[in-house]
């Protein structure tokens, strides 16, 4: 088991270097530098050269990505110049929304598939299954940002029941009660619309699986030896299904990243996707690499924790 | 100078492990093989399942890599030029497949088939390329005008034929046959090896035939080899291992061919019982402390056993 | 790879062929109903385009600014006085073109990576595997919209290359391993004893036996190509406001107004990207249940 993961860690390793890499490369790529938006356009070029040498932006490739490499181990992110404060701070603000966002999606998502798939699997082809299948079937086909439109529309303008941005009422004090309840409605119906979609393939996977399982030899055995439905279901059938579900708990970092640019932008929600968002189209570039480089890290380190589980669950990997 | 001579022939295949995949351990598929084919002749390869047999064949054309030992034909060296592209040993040695269902690609004709060592090797034009694919079917019992169709479309035997056609389309001079039949119903089994033996003589082939049917082995073959754990335990012609058999595993092999005659079915069964206590007794007279076979020892100028030093 | 000669005549005879494909087909009615309304689609918006003027369409006419859906405008216009049901035409044949085209070029390098790193297995697999790693951990979203902002000469064809560069591994990984359960088979080691080059071996006896996956595997691509190239167009990363693809359309709707009081923007391409959606994993799971025999429907 050690082994798989200390294995597993130092594949990770390389990974990193490359995603700083490329973000590096991405970064050396966008036109203009940080200083072109920084300083007062009146200071003459001269200056301005002499800032760059200054700050060792002519220096050769290597030692600017060894710099950015130590800037980033110690926190130091550089500069955003629209906000004109460290990119660090504004990732602060924004991650714990996004993190929030994230959360309230898992929760949600759990919460619809587990007992979606359950039903489904368990009485596959009954009327019930065939609606949940439709559902599956059409929530595949849908884009999110789509479906996350329609929720708006209908439950934030139509309907009126949701707020439809920002992540909080204004005027609300932080740390009272009305604030947090606040915060809560603002990321329902964002968090409930990108948990519909997502849920779809777990919903799939669960229904297949169980109905696979249903059929091996093992559970027509504890059926022989008299074990009640339930007991089937609960110690075999479910125990057998629900673990890699478990699993794909690091897979799902990686697509809610997608997700949540779709849905802040379409929700004025503010987190780190509607950040990327505005960054990039204003040119903010330190704070664009930044959060592709947190949203990297962020997914590599998913993956990981997601092959752990999987080595737990199933003793073949560990093999592999 | 034999026709075919493999000196000392090796495959081991790692076994990786550890935290960087490193190769800790290998398992000798084959350890130490020597053998030699004259031309014209049969010579067999006899084991169990996982004895190492079918890998000899496999390095000796060059599918599985060879870890030591030296491969000659024809005088030539051979060891490391079969495996790399086109060689003129590539022609002259070809090999018939155990599984005729999976050996043949089921998206291909069976003109597809036949002709793809004609198209690899000797430039046809699409006209002369049917005439020759043609009469190769002609040659190996199938009919001519089945170069159309697909290899679904046929029998396990018709199968085997097409790939014996292929073999011989570039009129090889040694083919190893891995189990050819065994993959067939018995009653096809007799008719393919008869057509193999009618061949051979039609083509001067030689043959190196892999199997585990004792039967069948004693059918085909003038020399033949027993291999256990990748080792050779014991070597000679026919009737040296069948009347004279020494090893104690070959007398094993030996004694469990059926006999048809009823009335022997009592003293078969003793005859069995009594191998059956020897093999017990004496199994570490033979083996060594591993369980695997010592160098061999000649008996005879043709016989050779594997015994130790003492004995 | 059937030759000219005789194919007519090789497919009526060996069922492994299309008409396995096309009976399966006729049979799920929903398929063949999809497969139909694709076809119409396609042949529609192509062929209206030719005839329709672009230039026309993305013109901005201040006169009639929102005009909701009526006699001189079928779908109503836009902010710029555009007519919606041009730029509808337009932009489906955009979004299919361009999801058909990162379809293609995915599949094509997909495909021969994929065989290249699992025929060879070993010590090159593994290395290749492990850069694909790579490419599927990125967060896909975010760096090709970065891709898309920084490419200075941005067009249709930068468009796709960049989205193509991060959406080959699927494809890959699926025949990656279709390819090292294949060179296992003994039609494979027959091939190299017959003297076959492995780029011959690869291409020509390969290749044919994983054909039925590639094609199952690029038409549930293309849905989720053009999912992807609308949704980047949508986000503002995709084609340009002059070639409207139907993301653009749904991209108005980011404004709350036109999201809440003009529907007519908005929902047609919405719908419509829906129904192609559905319309081509009918059609894609309807081949998937041809090539694997199990799950036919008799």
């Amino acid at each position: 088991m050690w082994k798989f993961t200390v294995r597993r860690i130092l594949i990770m390793i390389p990974q990193i270097i490359l995603l700083s890499v490329l973000v590096f490369i991405m970064a050396k790529m966008m036109p203009g530098d940080a200083l072109s938006g920084m300083v007062d356009p009146n200071v003459d070029p001269e200056r301005l050269d002499e800032i760059r040498e200054n700050l060792g932006w002519n220096d050769p490739w290597h030692i600017q990505y060894a710099d950015w490499v130590g800037g980033v181990f110690q926190g130091d992110l550089g500069q955003s110049f629209r906000f004109k404060m460290p990119v660090t701070e504004i990732i602060g603000q924004r991650i714990v929304n996004t993190f929030w966002l994230s959360v309230a999606t898992l929760v949600f998502t759990y919460l619809i598939s587990i007992p979606l798939g359950i039903t489904s699997g368990r009485y596959n082809d009954s009327l019930l299954d065939q609606a949940i299948t439709s559902y599956t079937y059409i929530g595949f086909a849908t884009p999110l940002f789509i479906f996350a439109l329609v929720m708006l529309w209908v439950f934030g303008f139509m309907l009126g029941w949701f707020p439809t941005s920002g992540s909080v009422a204004p005027g609300l004090e932080p740390g009272t009660f009305e604030y947090v309840m606040s915060k809560i409605y603002h990321l329902i119906l964002p968090a409930f619309s990108m948990a519909l979609i997502t849920t779809v393939n777990t919903v799939q996977y669960l229904r297949s699986e169980i109905i696979d399982t249903k059929q091996k030899d093992f559970i027509l055995t504890a059926r022989a030896k008299g074990a009640s439905e339930s007991r089937v279901y609960n110690r075999h059938i479910l125990r057998n299904s629900l673990l890699p579900i478990a699993a794909f708990f690091g897979f799902e970092i990686t697509g809610l990243i997608g997700g949540t640019v779709f849905v802040e932008n379409i929700f004025g929600y503010p987190g780190m996707g509607q950040l990327f968002l505005e960054s990039i189209t204003l040119r903010d570039y330190s704070v664009v690499t930044s959060v592709v480089l947190l949203f990297g890290i962020a997914s590599i380190l998913g993956a990981l924790l997601s092959d752990i589980i999987l080595s737990l669950v199933d003793p073949r990997i560990r093999i592999k | 100078m034999a026709f075919l001579n493999v000196e000392d022939l090796k495959v081991h295949f790692p076994i990786k492990g550890g935290i960087f995949g490193r190769t800790v351990d290998h398992v000798k598929a084959v350890d130490g093989v020597s053998l030699s084919l004259e031309k014209g002749t049969t010579y067999g390869l006899v084991g169990e399942s996982g004895s190492g047999k079918t890998t000899t064949g496999r390095a000796i054309i060059g599918l599985n890599k060879i870890t030591s030992g030296k491969v000659m034909f024809e005088g030539k060296d051979i060891t490391n030029n079969i495996s790399r592209g086109r060689s003129e040993f590539r022609k002259d040695v070809q090999m018939i497949f155990q599984d005729p269902y999976s050996s043949l690609n089921p998206k291909k004709r069976v003109i597809d088939i036949v002709a793809e060592p004609l198209r690899n090797y000797e430039k046809l034009s699409k006209k002369e390329e049917k005439i020759r694919v043609q009469e190769l079917l002609e040659l190996v019992g199938l009919s001519p005008e089945s170069i159309l169709k697909y290899p679904h479309e046929f029998s396990g035997g018709q199968r085997q034929r097409i790939g014996i056609a292929r073999a011989i389309a570039l009129k090889p001079k040694l083919i190893i046959a891995d189990e050819p039949v065994s993959a067939l119903d018995v009653s096809v089994q007799a008719q393919v090896l008869n057509f193999m033996q009618d061949i051979q003589k039609e083509l001067d082939l030689t043959y190196l035939f892999i199997g585990h049917d004792l039967g069948v082995i004693k059918h085909m073959c003038d020399n033949i080899g027993i291999m256990y754990k990748g080792r050779y335990v014991e070597e000679g012609t026919a009737d040296d291992i069948f009347s004279n058999p020494q090893h104690i595993y070959t007398k094993r092999l030996v004694a469990a061919i059926p006999d048809i005659d009823p009335r022997k079915r009592q003293e078969q069964h003793e005859f069995r019982q009594e191998v059956k206590a020897e093999y017990e007794q004496s199994y570490n007279d033979y083996f060594d402390d591993e369980g695997l076979a010592y160098p061999l020892q000649p008996v005879s100028d043709t016989h050779r056993v594997a015994l130790p030093e003492k004995g | 790879m059937e030759t000219k000669s005789n194919e007519t005549q090789q497919i009526a005879k060996s069922p492994s062929g299309f008409s396995i494909i096309w009976r399966e087909l006729v049979r799920d009615k929903l398929a063949l109903i999809s497969l139909i309304f694709l076809i119409l689609i396609t042949v529609f918006v192509y062929g209206v385009s030719l005839i329709l003027d672009q230039d026309e369409i993305v013109r901005v006419d201040l006169f009639s600014i929102h005009e909701p859906p009526g006699e001189e405008f079928i779908l109503g216009t836009d902010y710029g006085g555009r007519d919606i049901f041009g730029q509808l035409i337009i932009g489906t044949r955009n979004s299919l073109s361009i999801g058909i085209l990162v379809t293609i070029m995915t599949g094509v390098i997909g495909v021969i990576y994929g065989l290249v790193a699992g025929y060879f297995g070993g010590q090159i697999d593994n290395i290749m595997m492990r850069i694909l790693d790579f490419f599927l951990i990125l967060p896909f979203l975010m760096v090709v919209i970065v891709f898309v902002a920084i490419v200075p000469t941005y067009s249709v064809l930068s468009f796709s290359l960049i989205m193509t560069a991060f959406l080959w591994m699927g494809i890959a990984r699926l025949i990656r391993s279709k390819a090292l359960q294949e060179k296992e088979l003994d039609y494979v080691q027959a091939s190299k004893t017959l003297g076959s080059s492995n780029v011959k071996i690869m291409f020509t006896q390969v290749l044919p036996n994983i054909t039925s996956l590639i094609i199952v595997t690029m038409t549930l691509n293309l849905a989720a190509n053009i999912g992807l190239e609308s949704g980047l167009s949508f986000l503002g990363f995709g084609f340009p406001e002059s070639t409207p693809s139907l993301g653009t359309l749904l991209s108005y709707a980011t404004n709350p107004q036109t999201l809440e009081y003009r529907w007519w923007i908005w929902v047609p391409a919405s719908i419509l990207i829906l129904l192609l959606m559905l319309a081509i994993r009918n059609v894609g799971e309807a081949l998937k249940r041809a090539t694997d025999a199990r799950q036919r429907r008799g």
